[in-house]
């Protein structure tokens, strides 16, 4: 782990004149996973959009192996993203496409194969990964949030991305799912040695899922560690995160 | 004891009272005045910003349009697929309000041209107000209505659920595969339901010259045809391009730039739909315009 892969210095977002982002500062490393753990409205998405360049930043640099997002041409941008994947937190899946339309999108328009075979054998491989094979044919509407969300995650791998940004992967999904998402995205960190921003409220995916943690208040990176170092934090910002169900 | 006060006293101090009242209320008045031409500037720069903000936006999508139209890796099938759901898809209502109105154009015209011994004119009046003018307008309304409103709160719901962030961080180009094949299936679309809505008025005008007094198809027919020139069809085909534009190019902007929620899938579609009815009315308006320049002047 030490090739820097993302490195994120001094930024700063404002939205209708509210600072979101006052001073955002870290870096990723190669084959970690780095969990963002915060409050709703501290800036963690807008952080990941900044990231894969969906949000342009006021202040600050995002640096991607060490090229800078913004300086990037559309070409290079593009380029960028096919090794760079994202999952939304709804799973954002093509609503009018079945589920081997949704897989076969990024094959077919990003990375141009024409070959049918590869593109079904490679749709197999990632349905497999997620463990849903049987799901090809079926439209999104067909299926339940932890399903979609898998199948998120099997269009993400699916053009084999060295970098995965995870924005919230276990919201809305029940323990038992939550868990199977969880260990799904520890299987991919070792299949594909990928290094992940994972966005999260889930205390239990934060401690399965995380390498190293890194906690946002108020805009700004207030604490950084391991599960384990950061819940011994006596921090008021810190604490309530880790021991929120055990306290009086 | 004082004796009484003069009046020219009263009258002097009734001045003055005057005078001070007239002041005041003419400060007052320039306050107001003062304070309602602030409130009026300020009100009028941020129309003028928002103006300016919209114009820049439209521009600003209407080139990304364009850009992505003649970008490497056209998505053919896509088009197809719209073409199939725009086109395919109104050839029902097109057909039906085709039909009708030829048919009632010709029953509500009947009687009038009767009564001047002319109804033999009346397949080349159904023929020329249906093609110059009616079909395509009411086409290209039924399409805002339909086409317009419909890839409106596709692209905002599109939107609202990220789908066209997940599309865009994939490396793919949303613009390039949802709106330029939608707008080109309009452009191409528009005109072809325009051409088979100006056939069946015709028919129906047939239908309605039979119920009203009777008269052979092949009359009917040449008729109709003898009295169409070049410049009654060129136009209106013309005209129907740009309708064609506007209703794929409104629609898609307004569902691309719909990213508040779900209420806004809505007012995307709803928005839709007035502003392309009305953009087709202004440019039907200009169309008469050119044409009556270019051909009957």
């Amino acid at each position: 782990m030490n090739h820097k892969v993302i490195e994120i210095a001094g930024l700063k977002k404002t939205f209708d004149g509210k600072q979101i982002l006052k001073n955002i500062n870290f870096s990723v490393f190669e084959n970690e996973n780095l969990v963002l753990l915060g409050r709703s409205g501290e800036g963690k998405s807008v952080t990941i959009k900044c990231i894969i360049g969906l949000l342009e930043q006021d202040e600050g640099s995002v640096k991607i192996y060490g090229e800078e997002v913004l300086d990037m041409n559309q070409s290079r941008l593009k380029e960028m993203r096919t090794k760079t994947g994202f999952l939304f937190q709804g799973a954002a899946l093509y609503d009018s496409m079945t589920v081997r339309e949704n897989l076969a999108f990024p094959l077919t328009r990003v990375l141009k194969i024409r070959n049918r075979q590869d593109v079904e054998k490679r749709i197999i491989e990632a349905l497999d990964a997620v463990g849903l094979s049987d799901a090809i044919n079926k439209m999104p509407s067909d299926l339940s949030g932890g399903m979609r969300k898998r199948i998120g995650l099997a269009r993400t791998i699916i053009v084999k991305p060295k970098i995965i940004l995870f924005d919230e992967p276990t919201t809305g999904l029940d323990p038992i799912s939550s868990r199977e998402i969880c260990d799904l995205i520890m299987e991919i960190k070792r299949k594909y040695r990928t290094s992940s921003i994972i966005i999260t409220h889930d205390m239990e995916c934060a401690r399965i899922t995380a390498d190293r943690i890194i906690v946002i208040h108020e805009g700004e990176c207030i604490a950084e560690g391991t599960f384990e170092e950061l819940e011994k934090s006596t921090d008021p910002q810190i604490h309530p995160f880790f021991n929120w169900m055990g306290d009086p | 004891m004082p004796g009484p006060i003069p009046n020219s006293h009263i009258s002097g101090v009734f001045v003055i009272v005057f005078a001070i009242l007239t002041k005041i209320s003419f400060w007052n008045n320039f306050y107001q005045f003062s304070d309602r031409l602030i409130y009026m500037k300020t009100k009028a720069f941020r129309t003028l910003k928002s103006v300016l903000y919209q114009v820049g936006e439209q521009a600003g999508f209407l080139g990304l349009v364009f850009k992505n139209s003649v970008k490497k890796g056209f998505e053919w099938n896509e088009l197809a697929h719209q073409c199939y759901l725009i086109g395919y898809k109104s050839f029902p209502i097109v057909t039906l309000t085709g039909f009708v109105l030829g048919f009632v154009l010709t029953l509500q015209s009947e009687p009038s041209m009767k009564a001047f011994g002319a109804e033999s004119l009346v397949p080349g009046m159904v023929a020329i107000s249906a093609i110059r003018e009616i079909c395509p307008v009411i086409v290209a309304l039924i399409c805002a209505g339909k086409i317009s409103s419909g890839i409106g709160a596709e692209l905002g719901s599109m939107s609202v659920t990220e789908q066209i962030d997940a599309m865009e961080v994939s490396g793919a180009s949303p613009v390039q595969y949802l709106v330029v094949t939608r707008i080109s299936a309009c452009i191409l679309m528009v005109p072809l339901l325009t051409s088979l809505a100006d056939a069946v008025a015709l028919l129906g005008g047939y239908m309605g010259t039979t119920i009203a007094g009777g008269m052979s198809f092949p009359l009917y027919f040449r008729k109709a045809m003898s009295s169409l020139a070049f410049s009654d069809l060129v136009p209106a085909v013309i005209k129907t391009i740009f309708f064609g534009f506007v209703i794929g190019y409104v629609g898609c902007f307004k569902g691309y730039h719909s990213n508040r929620g779900t209420e806004s899938v809505g007012r995307a579609a709803n928005s839709a739909v007035v502003t392309a009815s009305v953009w087709i009315i202004v440019i039907d308006a200009i169309a008469v315009q050119i044409t009556n320049a270019l051909y009957y002047n």
